[in-house]
Order: structure tokens, then sequence, then C-alpha cells
């Protein structure tokens, strides 16, 4: 955290969202094919995932995109795209139906659908159908010294809490691990604003080289070459910080996903690795 | 001489909205609107609960697209929805039914039009969080239909007795003498032109910032009282020389060309009865009991 860091915070709209509990859902008759062509079925996706948290191994799952804790949506797709929109890493969550109403959460990223930590003792009270509110806060948020580093969807108290340095009018972000731009793969076809792009985990021994299957949930990451101002794509001497999102993928073209808070050129922006550069860290999430 | 209407002849119904969802159009649409230069922006727009803006706060600086301050509400039918638009009026009473916040009472601050038709409602911030979208909010409707005697040619619109008598209006020369913070030339009247005057919102523009500057327009606060100067809203929005609106600012400024502070319109009048009389108090939290 830097203690001059000057944002634009206070013009910032803080704006309720609502969305529901989701139930697994599965295209019949279920399998997908995974990178040698077989047939498989694993849960990860939706629903409320009661023993993956934020801050856990990103790999190794006997599961498929898994997203850790509560995944809200809602059916009505005007209001679908709005969780997608306004909805930042960081937010507050607060349950507005069912057992746990009143409970308190924290969005940790948006895959298709939104994010929700709670801790355990909440999810056990947690119903598919819940209403879960969000209060949104973030959007339109700007560095108001770097006006060509792009933000999107983090609290500004994400931002604050980031590692972050200013080295010769340049900022430094600390990052968990940096992926090579060539490895980045669905998601590619997606304006920016929406979900997340996943990393392309097909090439088993590049991951165990580099060392991105030791990737946790919740890590920051750093891509070089990438620009994801109004989509996601490479070019030379750009910059994106990212927050890994959900777990592992059996399929071609998949893997964990990442989910962009901030893009810009190589003279504004720049990473240095440091492994405690996880969300459960900065924003001291309780399990 | 004293201002006489006819408010014991008002109906007083009650109508319904549920608190509403912010909304964006699906892929393969972009998410981006453009400002009044061409560039993409992406911010929050109208609808839901807003935390931290209120009637009072400045109409500009937001990163937003006229976003409504306080609750915005909805009916989920489109023939109740016309229903809660038109019989809403500013001033009115609102009570929320349900939820966490039961029995928490505000007020209509305005209304906004064509895309979103939704009832803007102040409650107090410390109220707000603990609303749910989708919670009921009542309002008792009285206003429509108001008419101020001698003074038969104005039209009185989503206008209650409750701020109506509040407002200081005086009668001098025949005219009415009503106080309002600001003036607006009609050539910076934009968005809503046209379209009805009984529910939405007709919008100041605000991308000549000359202008902006030469009629003090950058100080509107939400809430304030304005004077639209040969405007008629008589029935819809329209240019006409003489005519006259008086409107509140509900909704803030927005960066879409044409699109700066939405006025929910209260008065208006084809003929020269009505002047305005500058007075930097004319805002509804100076008129109706108001907690922040």
């Amino acid at each position: 955290m830097i203690s001059n860091l000057k944002t634009n915070e206070k013009n910032l709209i803080k704006m309720s969202i609502g969305g529901f509990a989701t139930q697994p859902s599965f295209k019949n008759p279920g399998y997908i094919p995974n990178n040698d062509g077989q047939a498989v079925i694993y849960p990860g996706m939706f629903g409320v995932v009661n023993n993956i948290k934020v801050g856990d191994n990103a790999f190794g799952w006997a599961g498929d995109h898994v997203e850790p804790g509560v995944s809200i949506d809602s059916e009505n797709p005007n209001e679908h795209f709005a969780l997608h929109y306004l909805v930042c890493t960081g937010n507050k969550a607060i349950v507005r139906s069912g057992e746990a109403k009143g409970a308190i959460g924290i969005v940790t990223g948006e895959h298709a659908r939104n994010l929700i930590h709670f801790e355990n003792k909440i999810l056990d009270k947690i119903c598919i159908g819940d209403q879960i509110d969000i209060i949104t806060h973030g959007r339109g948020l700007k560095l108001l010294d770097f006006p060509n580093i792009e933000i999107k969807k983090i609290d500004p108290k994400l931002l604050k809490s980031l590692f972050l340095k200013i080295v010769k009018k340049k900022l430094i972000v600390d990052v968990a691990i940096e992926l090579p731009i060539r490895i980045m793969g669905s998601g590619a076809e997606l304006n920016s604003e929406y979900v997340d792009q996943d990393l392309m985990s097909g090439d088993r021994a590049l991951m165990k080289k580099l060392k991105i299957d030791q990737m946790k949930l919740g890590d920051l990451i750093a891509i070089n070459h990438a620009d994801h101002r109004w989509g996601r794509s490479y070019k030379k001497d750009y910059v994106s910080i990212a927050i890994c999102i959900h777990g592992d993928s059996v399929m071609s073209g998949h893997g964990p996903g990442i989910m962009t808070i901030m893009t810009g050129k190589k003279k504004d922006l720049s990473w240095k690795i440091n492994k405690k550069a996880n969300i459960k860290n900065l924003l001291k999430i309780k399990i | 001489m004293k201002i006489e209407t006819n408010e014991n002849l008002l109906v007083n119904v009650s109508v319904m909205g549920s608190v509403c969802q912010p909304n964006f159009q699906g892929l393969p649409a972009e998410p981006y609107r453009l400002d009044s230069d061409g560039i993409p922006f992406l911010l929050p727009t109208w609808g839901s609960i807003v935390h931290n803006v209120s009637v009072g706060d400045s109409a500009f600086g937001w990163e937003a697209d006229c976003i409504h301050p306080g609750v915005s509400i909805k009916y989920p039918s489109e023939g109740g929805n016309r229903g809660l638009n038109i019989l809403s009026c500013v001033g009115n009473e609102a009570i929320i039914m349900n939820g966490e916040a039961k029995n928490s009472v505000g007020f209509v601050s305005g209304k906004s039009g064509r895309f979103s038709e939704q009832i803007i409602i102040h409650f107090e911030k410390k109220v707000r969080e603990r609303i749910s979208i989708n919670d009921k909010i009542l309002i008792k409707s009285l206003g429509v239909g108001l008419k101020i005697k001698n003074f038969e040619n104005i039209f009185c619109k989503s206008l209650s007795p409750q701020i109506f008598n509040k407002m200081n209006i005086k009668i001098k020369n025949k005219k009415l003498n009503i106080p309002v913070t600001h003036i607006i030339p009609e050539h910076l009247v934009g968005a809503g032109s046209g379209l009805t005057s009984e529910s939405g919102s007709l919008h100041i523009q605000t991308t000549d910032l000359n202008e902006m500057k030469k009629y003090k327009l950058n100080n509107l606060r939400l809430g304030d009282f304005v004077y639209v100067e040969n405007y008629d809203s008589s029935y819809q929005h329209g240019f006409l020389r003489k005519a006259w609106s008086i409107g509140i600012v509900g909704q803030t400024n927005g960066p879409r060309a044409g699109y700066g502070p939405g006025l929910t319109i209260l008065m208006s009048s084809k003929t020269n009865d009505g002047i305005p009389k500058l007075n930097s108090n004319a805002n509804i939290v100076n008129y109706l009991k108001f907690k922040k």
C-alpha cells in the first residue's frame, strides 16, 4: 500500500445489486471432452462449493473450473450482465433471504457467475436460490497519477491493500506468478469487462516447469504483452494484472481463470514476484 | 394574495413498486456507452439502491451516468408501472412494506423515463443498507389533478400538495413568483424533448462548458428547483416562446451528449404567468423533513 496513492474513490457510486445462489447445471449427457478426447464428468462450476476456498490450490482438484464459495447469478439476462459489469472483487455481500439472512460475505472474483466467499458456518445455512445482494463499489475507479493505467472491477479497499511501489514514475504491483502470453486462451472472444480468461494448462510439462501448477485461487498474476483495455489481446509492451478466480480444467484451451484488474503500457505498469500476493492475505479473508 | 388550490378534492391512491436491479444489455452488445466526444465508457447508471448519493448533493462529478439518488422502484407489469409512474408525485410519502427496513418512511424526489421508467425515492442513508433488491415500497400518491385558483393555464404534474405548499410561491402583479436556484435557457434542454411530461425526465445539456459557466449551472444540486425558459411541458415537452416550466433536479449529470442532470417537470404554462425568483435555498431538502 502506498499512503499517498491518489484515486477518485470519493466520486464512485455505491449501488446494490441482487443475485441468487445457483444450482449446479449440466448439458445432457453431462460429459465434457478432456485434452485427449476422453469423456469426463466433473463438478465445480455453479452452486455452493463447500470445501474449496480462495487461497486453496487452483490445480489438482477432481473438478473442472472449480468456483470457490457461492456462485450467484440472475436468470434475467439484463440483470446477469449488470452483475458482471458492476460487481467488483472485494465488494461486500449480504444474504437477504433464507437461514443465513443477514450474513456478510465478500466477492472474490467473477467467472460465468459472481463468486462470493462466506465462512463455513454461514455456508452450511445457504440454500440454492437464496438472494444475496452486493453493494457494488469500484466501477469507474481511476489512479489519478496514472491516467493511462486502466483499473477494472476492484473495490477501492482491495486497490489500497495491494503491495505497490512507484519506481521512476512506474507503478510496480506485487504478483504471485507471471504467465506467458502464449498460454492465454478461452475468453479472448469476450469483451474484457465480462467474465475471465483461462490460461491453457494442456501443456502439463510447461505448467510444472514454470511452477504455474502451484498457483492458488486468489493469486495476483501478471501477463506481459497483454492488452486488456477493450478485449484480451496480444500487444507488445502492454502489461495486464489479474486475479486467479477459478480452478483448472481438463478441456483444451482452458485452465484456471484469471480476471483482469489493471492494464496499461509497460512504461507505466510493471510487477514484482511476491508469493504472498493473494487476495486472501490482502483482504484478510477469514476462512 | 393567498394561493388557493383544489387540494381537498384530490384523490389519494396507493401505488406500489419494487426496488429494482441495475440492467445492462447482453452479448453481443458491448457494455459501453459513448460520451459526447465518442469515447466509450462503462459506469453505473439508473436503478437500484444508491448508497452514497442523496438529494442535496452535487449533480456533477460522480463516476456515473445519470444516477438516481437513493432508491429506485418499478412495478413488474408495464401498465402497473405506468400507474406508478404517473400517479406518484414529488413530495409524496413512501413506506417500505417488507424486509429488514420495513416501515421506514421516505419521500418521492423524482422520476426517470423513456428507458428506465422508475420512481426515485429518498431514504436516509442508514436505512438504505437494510433495504434489499425486490423489497416492496408503497406510495400514497396525491397530486395528480392539482390546480391553482385563478391560474387555470398552469398545468401541475408530478407535484404533490405536500411540496407545493412549501415552495414559498407568492402572487405578485397577477403572476406566480416561484423560488428557484437556476434558470435554464431553452437551448440547453436535451433528452426528453417531445416525450410525455407526466412521467419521466427532461435533461439539461452540459457538453458546452462555456454555456455551463455562463448560466452558472456547475453548482446544480440534486433536489434543486429550476425554471426552464421558453419551454412548454403542458402535455409533451417542447419549445414555445413565453412558455415556462418548473422542474426538480432528479438525477445526476452523465457523459452522453444530451444527457445532463434530469428534471422532473412539476409545473408548466404556455403564457407569461409565472416568473422565477432566484434563491439558492430552493431545494427539496429545505422544504421537507430531511435526514441525510
